[in-house]
């Protein structure tokens, strides 16, 4: 029920008469604090003490984007749900190599699968994917985990490589980060860093410690069990996303601004977000729970089960797309 | 589910009530509310109201409907538009 607030416009978010206020030059709105799940800034936006607080109060994560739509940081809330023995546990599986190599195997096979059935579904629909379904399928993972990454490294490869024959305009060659050099590099930089923050919230929202990560190493600068869980959902809501607005021509040149490389102006930004957010609120049936979940809610599912591993309730499997 | 509350409630108290729907719900129109919320929510929206008003002067109508079912038409000027993405 609840929704994440995003604010691309520059403003003050204040508190009064509990609950928020967000001014900026033209007008001034209220937000009804119990209806949203999460703040993420895009523009400039500064925070009063009094909002600050109350936001930490009610456990509402605020993340900050810079103005090239990376992730920068979050105002994250003082921990609600505290396990030590969770966190034990959780650091007791990556110490050990065995258990570690077993939940970083998990990770990549769910990334694997899932890359292979949004192929498969556009190669369903006449697109000439078999060279890249085939060369993903050869991948056999294994190994440590360096081998790992190496592996899932490949896999992506491939899976970029094949955007050509999926996307109807834009051409897309490499995968290239800072700064993303054409259309295609901003979507994805600006699509993944708002799946890894969407992943952050829902991590609030178990025992897990979003810095303990099992395929990353830990010692990032970025909270890495988001990293980790971000890959599997990857193809499925940000890829996917994409694809749609490419597609269905719902973005064209000039939503986009080129200065240092190429970046998504506000407008861009406002489409690619309410589309990303529609994708994130579809539902599909749940086979053991037996109702319908959304996907966003998939992304907490994901870590209840890592926790039932780590006490010995049930095997971790990690997701894989069942339809 | 989907809440349209619609109050007309005494002078005194009614300032208190439309402070506290505001933390739950988008103000509309002048003594209209309305909002996607939760079932715990619901209840607690009800067992506040219930103890803000006096029942012998004021009356609230709550609505409570599946969001599916919502179809909204404004006509002249919307007031405030429910946004998420500012």
């Amino acid at each position: 029920m609840k929704n994440p607030l995003y604010i691309t416009s520059h403003g003050i978010l204040s508190r009064k008469d509990n609950t928020l206020y967000f001014i900026n030059e033209t007008d001034k709105k209220q937000i009804p604090i119990h209806a949203i799940s999460e703040i993420n800034c895009f523009g400039k936006v500064s925070l009063k003490s009094g909002a600050s607080t109350f936001l930490m109060k009610e456990g509402i994560v605020v993340n900050f984007f810079n103005k090239y739509g990376f992730y920068e940081g979050s105002l994250y809330p003082k921990i609600k749900l505290n396990s030590g023995l969770v966190v034990v546990r959780q650091s007791e599986h990556y110490l050990d190599v065995k258990k570690r190599q077993y939940i970083a195997k998990e990770f990549v096979e769910g990334i694997k699968h899932n890359i292979l059935k949004t192929m498969k579904y556009y190669s369903k629909k006449g697109k000439n994917l078999d060279e890249y379904i085939e060369n993903i399928e050869k991948e056999n993972i294994d190994g440590d985990i360096a081998q790992m990454m190496s592996c899932e490294g490949r896999i992506w490869n491939n899976f970029y490589q094949s955007f050509n024959v999926i996307l109807r305009k834009f051409p897309f060659n490499k995968r290239e980060i800072r700064p993303p050099i054409d259309e295609i590099n901003s979507l994805l930089s600006f699509g993944n860093s708002l799946l890894y923050t969407t992943v952050l919230s829902e991590l609030y929202q178990t025992y897990l410690h979003p810095s303990v990560s099992f395929l990353h190493e830990p010692s990032e600068r970025r909270f890495s069990l988001s990293l980790d869980f971000a890959d599997i959902f990857k193809p499925i809501i940000v890829d996917r996303t994409i694809f749609k607005l490419v597609n269905n021509n719902m973005l064209s040149k000039k939503h986009f601004t080129y200065d240092v490389g190429c970046l998504l102006n506000d407008k861009g930004k406002q489409i690619f977000i309410s589309e990303y957010q529609k994708k994130l609120e579809t539902t599909i049936m749940h086979q053991t729970l037996n109702k319908k979940v959304s996907y966003k809610y998939l992304i907490r599912l994901e870590g209840y089960k890592l926790i039932k591993h780590f006490l010995k309730d049930k095997q971790y499997e990690s997701f894989k797309m069942w339809w | 589910m989907y809440l349209v509350i619609v109050y007309d409630i005494n002078v005194d108290r009614v300032n208190k009530v439309h402070k506290f729907l505001k933390a739950y719900l988008h103000w509309q129109q002048n003594s209209v509310f309305e909002g996607k919320v939760t079932k715990s929510q619901y209840n607690e929206i009800i067992d506040k109201l219930d103890n803000l008003i006096d029942e012998d002067e004021d009356s609230i109508i709550i609505y409570k409907f599946p969001y599916k079912y919502l179809d909204k038409k404004v006509l002249g000027i919307e007031k405030n538009p429910i946004l998420f993405i500012l």
